[in-house]
Parts: C-alpha cells; structure tokens; sequence
C-alpha cells in the first residue's frame, strides 16, 4: 500500500466517522496510522515484532539486516507465539491443526500455477452438477437436438445452458488460484519479507486466520479492518515486507486462499 | 408442432433423469503429454480428450496421411488440408472455402489450431465430436463431394498401403468411423500455446510492448471483449464456446422471415441436412438456429478461439470482414441492429489509438511456429487500414444512435489493469513501465 493509499484509507474512514457531512475531511489531514515500532537491540540484533503490536522478541547472534533461514525463523514465530499466548490466556485462538502441517508448496519460478500442497478444500456436493439438466448443451450436436425435441427445454445458449464442462473449468480455474495463494502464504521471498517468516508459521493451513470476521475493529490498526489490511499489517510484522497494494495479484490470491480454508463458515462481520 | 405442456414436463423430467445424471465425465482421462506449451492447459486436455480418443502414434500417423490425401475426395481434388492448409494457420486464407470443381461454400474455413478444446465443431455447434465433425465435409457435395460413406470406405479400401495401415492400426477392415478416429487423433496433436502473450502472463512483462499491454487491457476493459472471448488458465482459447448473434449477416438478411421459411424445410436434428443447408443455402445466416430451432439461437454463431487470430484472417462466420480493423470497427459501432442481437453487443467508443493496442494485442496470440506468418499478416492488415468499410465513428462515440453509455475507463498510464492477475492466477507478472507512451 502506497503512502498515497492509505492517506485515501484515511480519508475515508474519517468521512465514514463524520457521517455525511459533506467531503469535510477531503484536504484536512489523515488520522495517523498506527505503526509498530520494535525496540532496537543494544547489540544491533534482530527484533522481531509481533502482529498484535506490543510484543517483541530479540534474536540474540543475528544482526539487524542479516537473513534467518526458514529453520531460525520458525523458531523465531514459535516462541513469539509462545509468549503472546502467556499474555493472552484466555485468547480465543485454536490450537495448531493436530495433523502434521504440509509441507510448503514448491517455488520454482517454472511452476506459477503451483501444484496442490495442502490437501485441496473439500467441495460440498452442490459445487458441481446440479445446475445442469437435460436438454441442448453448447456442446450438443444435431444429434443431441434430436433427442430433446418434444421436451420444452430453456435453452438460452448464452447464460443458460452451462454445462458440466463449463463448470469443471470453473472449478479449476478457482482452484488454481486458491493454490497460488497457498503458495504465497507459505512463501516469506514472495511475501517480499527479510527474515524468512511466512504467514504459515503462526497460521498453519491459514488456521486462526478468521476471515470471516471482517470487517472488524482492530486494536493494533486503530481502526475498522478488511481481512487484506489486516494480512498486510501481518507483512509488515513479523514478516518485515512491504505492504501489498489492495489489489496486488498476491493479496487477491491469499484471500481467496484464506476464504476457501474456511468454507462452511458463516460470515460474522465484526465478530470479535 | 410443439408438444402441450402436461407432457413436455414429465417428459422432461424423465430426461433429465436419463441425461442429466447418466453423463458422469469420463473415468479414465487421458494423461496429457509432458511437454505442453505453457498456453495449453492440462486440465482442458483431460476434459477434451475422452477416453478410447487418445491420440497415438499410429493413429496420429495414419490421420495425418488421410487429412492430406486428396484421394479422399471424389474427384482427387480436393483434402482436408486444402482448406485446412499450414500456411494460413490451418485455414485457407480466403473468405469462403471452396471444395471440388471449384465450387463455393457459405462459411469461412475455421482454424484447426485448438480445435480439439472445442466444445462443439462448426461454426453452428452440428457435431459434438472431432470424429463426427470429420466425417461430414468428405460428404457434402461442394468440399469433398463423396456421395456416402460407402463410397469413400470403397475407394479408401482401393488403395493398399490405406488398406494395409488400417488393419495395423485398428485391426479391422477399413470402415468410415476409424478413418474420422484416425483424422481426429492427427488433430488433437494440434495444440497450439507457445505465444508471445504466455510468455507475458507467464512473468515476461517485457514480452509485450507498451501498446500490446495497453491492448490487453482495452481486451479486459473498455473493450469488453473478454465478456465472450474468455480466457483463463485453464481455458486459455479467449472463447467461451457458446453461440451469440453478433449481427454479422443481419444488413443482408430478414432473420425473422427467414427462419420461418426454415422451419418448414429443416427436418429434425439431421447432421448432414443441416450440413447441406449450412454451406449451401442463404439458410447458412441463421446459424445455431439450423440445428436447434430455438429462436433465440438464430443468427447465432459459436465465439472462436483467438489463439492464432492474426493469422486466421479473413475473419467472422463468413468471412466478411478482412482485417482484425474491420472486426474491431463492427463491435466498437456495437454490431448490426436485428431483433436477435445479443444483449451484450453494445458500442465501445475505443478511439483509433485504443483499436490499434486491441489489433496490436491479438497479434500477441500468434504462437512463435508461425511467427513469421504474423509479421506478413500484420503488415498486409496494416496497409489495409486506410480501408474501413465497417467503421461508424458517430455511432461508436455516441454521436449518433442510442447505443448505450460507456463506463468510465481507468486511466492506463496511472495504472494498467491487465498487469493484475485477470487472467487467472498469476501473480508474477510486473508492470514493466508505467511511462506515458
């Protein structure tokens, strides 16, 4: 998210709080945005900060600036974790998945459309078939026509007749996106993070990611949160990148990952 | 001629039953090949290739002897590559093809490239099947002119070596259905998806140019054309394989007078009558019409593929238009005016600027094997451009006409649209420039 962005962000959060008086907050200054400072180190070592915005932890014989590999930063979100948990007893958060945690998806940069890591969402019996009766399909031929006639068929070719061709391709193409965000999720060089934390780390199979909560208040943030400002809080700290921008091909494909994770789950908007 | 309602519902209800939940795709897809190009989806090839139809060497070896054997014609004439020819991308080049003794068909010769992900064959969808698409020009009596089946079984059986091959590869005598499996195996080796343009949504944003990019945004855009020409990582033929009304024939035809005159002669569902009629008679313009009688087909044609567009010229149903200008004039004035038009036909108001970067765009779906080809074809539209017998300014900008308002547009030199993931799910593809052209 550019700095012109979040002015926008801003701008609009504040004509929602002025509640329709007329574009009165356009030229005067944004709110602040919070940001999460981590204390410095005496010995110039890497601080690492957590994504509720307080805690903090000091990666003792790394110096600020060095790279951890996965291992290190593995341990690193552990015991951030671990200590946010002794804070926070009473969290609402579940505990890690008891099955073991797939393995990260490949990153070969020949393998854009990545191959399935976690086992794929479980579809429910609804997504594929239903929708399709009898009749002419784009796909029939005059062969097909003659079986039908006499049934009083709809057969509107451009929205009606979808077929179960159509639908696997839909399925697919969901599917390929859902699993590039598996990839990015799980990938802290694609996240543009310095420290080798990916989001999988404290979400393992996007577990506690809670997207259908939003939007909600977020304490950290200051202020009401889609899932996005929230996953980009969480690239900041503890994944140390950039913010992505709202529409960036990465945060599209890591919500729709986030989503499909939790589907069954009914929406709860502002659910604390 | 319709049935009452008490017992088109029970009828249909019992089809649906033996339809609708008898069809279950097939179990065992064929494995595609290791090596596809990067703009052929392997799960289309599962979808597209039914079990039993997998193309093997012998038979690909045989089908490809057979797609260019002139003997298969009644006259020595005449072959499927005839009007299926390499050179012009696997079309003929001309507007409408022409069979034995010189004889004119209605339509224009559709591309084989990709043919095999097709949903249906022909331009009007009459066969469900590359097998049984490629039993019907060998039949009709102005492409390959046989008078039946029979016949060409016979004369097929005359020669030797066709005789001998067929045994080896079907172990069986030569018989109409394994020469159509023969020639479709030969087809689905046709794939085509080696483009400059997966190369770009593959990451290369270098592979495309600044007014190519601009083009692909126009597609996704203002130009709506990814509306019908839909593509996507696992489809990627830029065609969502239905059938619209797009006003192509309509300046030269009364649709609702004709399709009334046709009912009285097409019988039901017949493949070859449609076939006769479709590329002999005016009756070709009602197009999806011939072969489902529902009025809102008429007129309706199936949305190509645009891979390999550039190349594939001239272009539309019956290739009436001879330059991708041409085509990007009749949808920029929102199609011709009939009582079938399809809802989506609207004007666009592209400027000649944003005709070029579309033009300029759909020449980025050449694959490279004809790459040569798509630098002639290119120049030779290029210096038809100051030809343009389909362009209505006034209508297209609204200036005349009540076509419709246009969207606003987002503002490419801030920002491209296209360098977003639209296509499905890449996430690799980086603006290469944002300076103003």
């Amino acid at each position: 998210m550019t700095i012109r962005m979040k002015l926008l962000v801003g701008a609009g959060a504040l004509l929602s709080f002025a509640g329709g008086v007329a574009l009165a907050g356009e030229d005067s200054a944004a709110p602040e945005v919070k940001k999460h400072a981590v204390p410095t180190s005496k010995d110039g070592d890497l601080v690492v900060g957590l994504c509720d915005g307080v805690t903090s932890l000091e990666v003792d014989g790394v110096k600020e600036g060095q790279k951890l590999t996965r291992e290190q930063a593995l341990r690193v979100s552990g015991a951030l974790m671990e200590q946010w948990l002794k804070k926070n007893p009473d969290a609402n958060w579940d505990p890690a998945p008891a099955v073991a945690q797939a393995p990260p998806p490949t990153k070969t940069p020949e393998a854009p459309r990545s191959p399935p890591a976690v086992p794929s969402t479980p579809q429910k019996p609804s997504s594929g078939g239903t929708m399709v009766g009898g009749g002419v399909k784009p796909e029939s031929g005059g062969k097909d026509v003659k079986k039908q006639q006499g049934a009083n068929l709809q057969d509107g070719h451009t929205y009606g007749a979808f077929s179960q061709r159509d639908e696997a391709i839909w399925a697919a193409s969901t599917q390929a996106f859902v699993e590039e965000g598996n990839r990015v999720f799980h990938d802290a060089e694609l996240l543009g993070g310095t420290v080798a934390v990916s989001c999988d780390m404290c979400h393992p199979d996007a577990s506690n990611t809670h997207p259908e909560t939003y939007p909600k208040y977020q304490v950290q943030l200051g202020r009401v949160a889609l899932l996005r400002d929230m996953i980009n809080w969480c690239i900041e700290n503890p994944v140390r990148g950039k913010p992505l921008a709202d529409d960036d091909p990465k945060m599209r494909a890591m919500e729709a990952y986030i989503y499909a994770k939790r589907k069954g789950t009914p929406l709860e908007y502002g659910k604390k | 001629m319709r049935t009452p309602p008490g017992v088109a519902l029970p009828l249909a209800v019992l089809l649906y039953a033996l339809t609708g939940h008898a069809q279950p795709p097939p179990k065992q897809a064929v494995p595609p090949p290791a090596d596809l190009p990067p703009g052929v989806s392997p799960v289309l090839w599962k979808l597209a290739v039914p079990e039993g139809a997998a193309p093997t060497p012998e038979r690909v070896s045989l089908g490809q002897k057979l797609f260019n054997d002139k003997r298969l014609s009644v006259d020595d004439s005449t072959s499927c590559s005839t009007c299926h020819d390499e050179k012009f991308g696997f079309t003929d080049g001309k507007p409408v093809s022409e069979g034995v003794k010189a004889q004119k068909v209605t339509r224009n010769s559709p591309t084989i490239l990709n043919a095999m992900f097709n949903a249906s064959q022909f331009w009007d969808g009459r066969a469900a099947t590359l097998e049984d698409q490629a039993k019907l020009p060998i039949l009709n009596p102005r492409e390959m002119g046989q008078p039946n089946p029979e016949a060409v079984v016979a004369k097929v059986k005359a020669i030797p070596e066709y005789q001998a091959e067929f045994r080896k590869v079907f172990n069986r005598d030569v018989n109409y259905d394994d020469l159509a499996a023969a020639i479709g195996a030969f087809e689905r080796t046709l794939y085509s998806g080696n483009a400059r343009f997966d190369r770009f949504i593959m990451g290369d944003a270098k592979a495309l140019n600044d007014s190519e990019r601009r083009g692909w945004a126009l597609f996704n855009g203002k130009g709506r054309c990814n509306t019908c020409h839909a593509g996507n990582v696992v489809s990627p033929l830029f065609s969502d394989q239905k059938f619209h009304n797009i006003g192509i024939a309509a300046h030269k035809q009364d649709f609702v007078k004709m399709a009334r005159e046709a009912l009285k002669v097409v019988r039901t569902g017949d493949e070859k009558q449609i076939d006769e009629l479709a590329l002999q008679t005016n009756f070709s313009e009602l197009g999806r019409f011939l072969v489902t009688k529902q009025e809102n087909d008429v007129g309706a044609f199936k949305t190509p593929t645009l891979r390999n567009i550039g190349i594939t010229g001239p272009y539309m149903h019956d290739g009436s238009l001879t330059t991708l200008w041409d085509v990007m004039d009749h949808y920029n004035k929102g199609g011709v005016a009939n009582p079938y038009l399809d809802g989506g036909m609207q004007r666009l108001g592209l400027t000649e600027g944003e005709i070029d970067d579309v033009v300029a765009f759909l020449f980025t779906l050449t694959d490279e094997r004809f790459a040569s080809q798509g630098t002639k074809r290119l120049a030779e539209q290029r210096a038809r451009k100051g030809q343009r017998p389909e362009r209505d300014t006034a209508v297209a900008m609204g200036k005349k006409g009540n076509l419709g308002d246009l969207a606003p547009n987002p503002d490419l030199d801030v920002k491209n649209p296209a360098a977003i993931g639209v296509y499905g799910t890449e996430a690799s593809v980086k603006p290469a420039s944002t300076k103003k052209p």
